[in-house]
């Protein structure tokens, strides 16, 4: 034991004097170091290099202990103080304490924020782990222990062209990720690196982005959470960041107006203004992890995933065969693509604003401008109709008849004007014409049925009137008959007579 | 010659002896007086029950009880039977003014104390017939099977619920169940057209025999009138003409009501659905249930609510028995106290009434 201690000793005192430490008084009275080093563990010698190291943070100020006494049992002595290796929870409240604290930060001369631990406790990594004994993620889990750089340092595991590897330490681990959350995808890494930021990021590109560039880093929150950066409304927000940031884009010679266009959009507007929950945002089309701008010849299978039967009715149109001969991107040639204007009947027909005239021309020989003229003029027709009937069913509703049939009829017209936005993507006008023509049929009923009511109202106070003339003529010769009548003395009127 | 009509009623009066019928009213006579008005009131009650019963009979042919026909069927009624709408309209309409001129009537006898000795019976009839009516009321606001009525009727029978001991079971029976079901409204619907209308029949036929076994009341001041100086008028044809005039006027009224301010129907009751804003019943238990909206939830040792059913409970149990301890009217004195009463009474539910209409 005796050598031991001698040993020990001359390890310590040779380590002390041979030590060139930047903090040379500090590192000089650390026998924690010293001693660790001399045995050659891991920790300590990763130590050297560590941030913390460089500020002057001893072993001792997150583990506890005597760094100045020469002795292991006294420099470890729990009654004295030392902590051993924190465990759990402990070891992010031991980094707490310095970094949640601003005073003691602002000592260290650090202007880093001070509210990771607060945030990380209310993020997503924040829940119970499996365990049941601690949050799901300590500081460690992400920054390590003792080997922590500034997140500018190439050799941090936050450093951006590292930051994928630290995610994906997990969440790229099926059998872990089950045990919180079985749907959860594990493919991320595998996606992001066909994604235009992944092959960029893996070329040394810092600026594209990685995982927390999306997600934040210590307050990250599910994508249900409303106030998560990528909860579906706040996507275009959080791509905009760097995507409309035009300073930050140059060089990428990309536009940065995507996310001021979508916001004008139709669905831009249905998501960001409506808040139309199952709108789509920039990742709906151009994917998350994966994202990259769909190709001239999958538009048409992206806008499918929504527009289904729109996608599956142009795939079999004569413009199918037409646009891809002529590299035309499908559906965003006639609609556009960030900034998607609603779909008016004003595209269609041979006006100079109709998006079909772009193409065709009166001397078209396939007919096509013609068909265009015929279908917009059965829209019209379908939306007038269907105008005028439910103009005539409010009507007759205000005058209190009851219309529920008629206004239940109206549904089909509304319906077969729906569907006609659709079948237009055939264009054919002979499938097109049964579609209006079902509408047409509908609202014609419809305007009986509520010119029926209508006539009714006056039917009924007609009736009322002569039902009241009569009344009134039979209640004033009631009463004339009944003057009459009293104007006559009878034997059992008048006084004198007892009642009952 | 005699005329076709003479020989039709000699036929009939052979085989019927008609009149023995005549001769008695044509001797029955109505007392005139400045009360006179408020005889009329009993016969368009009368008059009104009458609407009721032919026009619920025509509703019948249509209407289906149960959750799922319930509100289609007055749907049908309204908008594709002939007439429909008319009938419906007009027997909800029609339902309030026999509640309205059955309140009038009843206020009348109040306050003229008709109720007096030897007509305690009349009145114990009338009340009881009154009764019966707030339940017609109560029973059919929910046959529609709307939105409306779905939560007043289930704020009503909780109120039932509320009463100590009684009132839970009370409450079961009601609604079949502990909810407002479907199984409420065949219960409601069963109340509304059998058990009602028998009931009233019964007591309608004993208050007619008691009117016409004891004639029209003479008010106190009448009767001290010298006997030369009291006028009357004969039953028959005068008062049954006068009583033919008004019940035109009020067929009038309903006629006009029932076209221009037709009943609604609503929206189908959705049990599931949380309960509108502006639930309230019918008019005639609002000043009970506004009452109930502002006694606090507890006084003392008793329940705020609980102690509200006891006051109307008390209260009503007080006004059907005013016969029985009105005891000024009997020894010919005519008492302040009942006007007094009868017009706190009045005042009490027009204002609560108008409260709940309004807030």
């Amino acid at each position: 034991m005796d050598n031991v201690r001698l040993l020990t000793s001359l390890v310590l005192l040779s380590t002390i004097i041979l030590s060139p430490g930047r903090n040379g008084s500090a590192a000089a009275a650390d026998q924690c170091l010293a001693c660790h080093q001399s045995l050659g563990e891991r920790p300590s010698s990763l130590f050297k290099h560590d941030v913390h190291f460089e500020k002057g943070i001893s072993c001792a100020d997150c583990h506890g202990g005597n760094p100045k006494a020469a002795e292991m049992e006294k420099a470890m002595d729990t009654t004295a103080g030392f902590l051993k290796v924190p465990k759990g929870d402990a070891i992010s409240r031991t980094c707490a304490r310095c970094h949640a604290d601003s005073a003691r930060m602002k000592d260290f001369g650090s202007s880093l924020p001070t509210n990771q631990w607060a945030l990380l406790q209310r993020s997503v990594h924040g829940g119970l782990a499996t365990s049941g004994a601690e949050h799901i993620a300590q500081c460690t889990s992400c920054h390590g222990a003792h080997g922590i750089f500034p997140k500018t340092n190439p050799r941090s595991s936050v450093y951006p062209l590292n930051v994928v590897k630290t995610c994906t330490g997990c969440h790229a681990n099926a059998a872990l990720m089950r045990t919180y959350n079985p749907s959860l995808a594990v493919d991320q890494l595998e996606k992001y690196r066909t994604s235009v930021h992944g092959m960029r990021n893996a070329k040394g590109d810092i600026k594209t982005a990685e995982c927390a560039s999306c997600h934040g880093s210590h307050g990250i929150l599910p994508p249900t959470d409303v106030n998560s950066r990528v909860y579906r409304a706040n996507i275009p927000n959080t791509c905009a960041g760097c995507h409309s940031n035009a300073a930050y884009m140059k060089g990428y010679n990309i536009p940065t107006d995507q996310a001021e266009r979508f916001e004008r959009s139709v669905h831009g507007v249905a998501l960001l203004q409506k808040g139309d929950p199952g709108a789509p945002s920039c990742n709906s089309c151009h994917g998350n992890h994966g994202a990259v701008p769909p190709g001239v010849e999958s538009i048409s299978n992206v806008c499918g995933t929504c527009h289904a039967l729109n996608a599956e009715l142009f795939s079999s149109s004569p413009h199918k065969k037409a646009f891809d001969e002529q590299h035309l991107p499908e559906c965003e040639t006639c609609h556009e693509n960030h900034e998607i204007k609603p779909a008016t009947a004003a595209m269609l027909g041979g006006a100079e604003d109709a998006v079909c005239s772009q193409c065709h021309s009166p001397s078209d020989a396939s007919g096509a401008y013609h068909s265009a003229v015929v279908m917009r003029s059965m829209v019209d027709s379908l939306k007038s109709g269907e105008d005028s009937a439910r103009a005539l069913v409010n009507e007759a509703e205000q005058r209190g008849m009851e219309v529920g049939d008629a206004k239940f009829k109206l549904r089909s017209v509304r319906q077969a004007w729906l569907e006609s936005r659709t079948v237009v993507h055939s264009f054919d006008v002979n499938r097109f014409q049964k579609v209006a023509d079902q509408g047409l049929a509908a609202a014609l009923e419809v305007r009986r049925e509520a010119g029926d009511a209508i006539g009714e109202y006056y039917y009924r106070r007609i009736g009322l009137g002569i039902a009241t003339l009569i009344l009134t003529v039979l209640a004033v010769a009631l009463y004339l008959y009944i003057r009459r009548l009293e104007r006559k003395p009878h034997p059992t009127s008048g006084p004198g007579r007892p009642p009952g | 010659m005699k005329t076709l009509s003479h020989r039709i009623y000699d036929w009939a009066d052979e085989r019927l002896h008609l009149q023995e019928l005549v001769t008695f009213m044509e001797k029955k006579s109505v007392p005139r007086h400045r009360g006179s008005i408020w005889y009329y009131f009993g016969g368009v009650t009368l008059f009104l029950f009458i609407i009721q019963i032919v026009t619920g009979i025509l509703l019948l042919l249509y209407y289906k009880g149960g959750e799922q026909l319930a509100f289609e069927s007055i749907q049908f009624i309204m908008s594709k039977v002939a007439f429909g709408w008319l009938i419906r309209s007009i027997h909800s309409w029609a339902a309030n003014l026999f509640i309205l001129s059955a309140l009038v009537h009843m206020f009348s006898v109040f306050f003229e104390r008709a109720y007096r000795k030897p007509r305690e019976l009349t009145w114990l009839s009338g009340m009881m017939m009154l009764f019966i009516g707030f339940g017609f009321g109560f029973s059919g606001y929910l046959l529609p099977w709307n939105e409306l009525a779905f939560f007043a009727t289930k704020v009503g029978t909780d109120i039932a619920g509320i009463i100590p001991v009684v009132g839970k079971p009370i409450m079961v029976f009601l609604r079949g169940g502990d909810d407002v079901t479907g199984a409420t409204l065949t219960r409601f619907f069963g109340f509304h057209v059998a058990v009602f209308p028998g009931l009233f029949t019964i007591l309608l036929t004993i208050h007619l025999i008691f009117v016409q076994r004891q004639g029209m009341s003479e008010p106190a001041r009448f009767e001290e009138t010298a006997p030369k100086e009291r006028t009357t008028m004969p039953f028959f044809p005068n008062f049954m003409l006068r009583d033919l005039l008004l019940w035109l006027i009020v067929l009038n009224v309903l006629a006009i009501l029932a076209v221009f301010f037709p009943w609604e129907l609503g929206v189908k009751a959705d049990p599931f659905a949380s309960a509108p804003a502006g639930i309230r019943p019918e008019w005639y238990f609002l000043f009970m249930f506004q009452t109930l909206k502002y006694l606090p939830a507890s006084l003392g040792v008793i329940d705020g609510e609980v102690f509200g059913i006891l006051v109307f409970a008390i209260g009503g149990l007080l006004w059907l028995l005013v016969p029985f301890w009105d005891r000024s009217t009997v020894r010919g004195r005519r008492s302040r106290m009942i006007t007094y009463v009868g017009l706190a009474v009045i005042a009490y539910i027009i204002v609560f009434t108008i409260l709940g209409w309004t807030t």
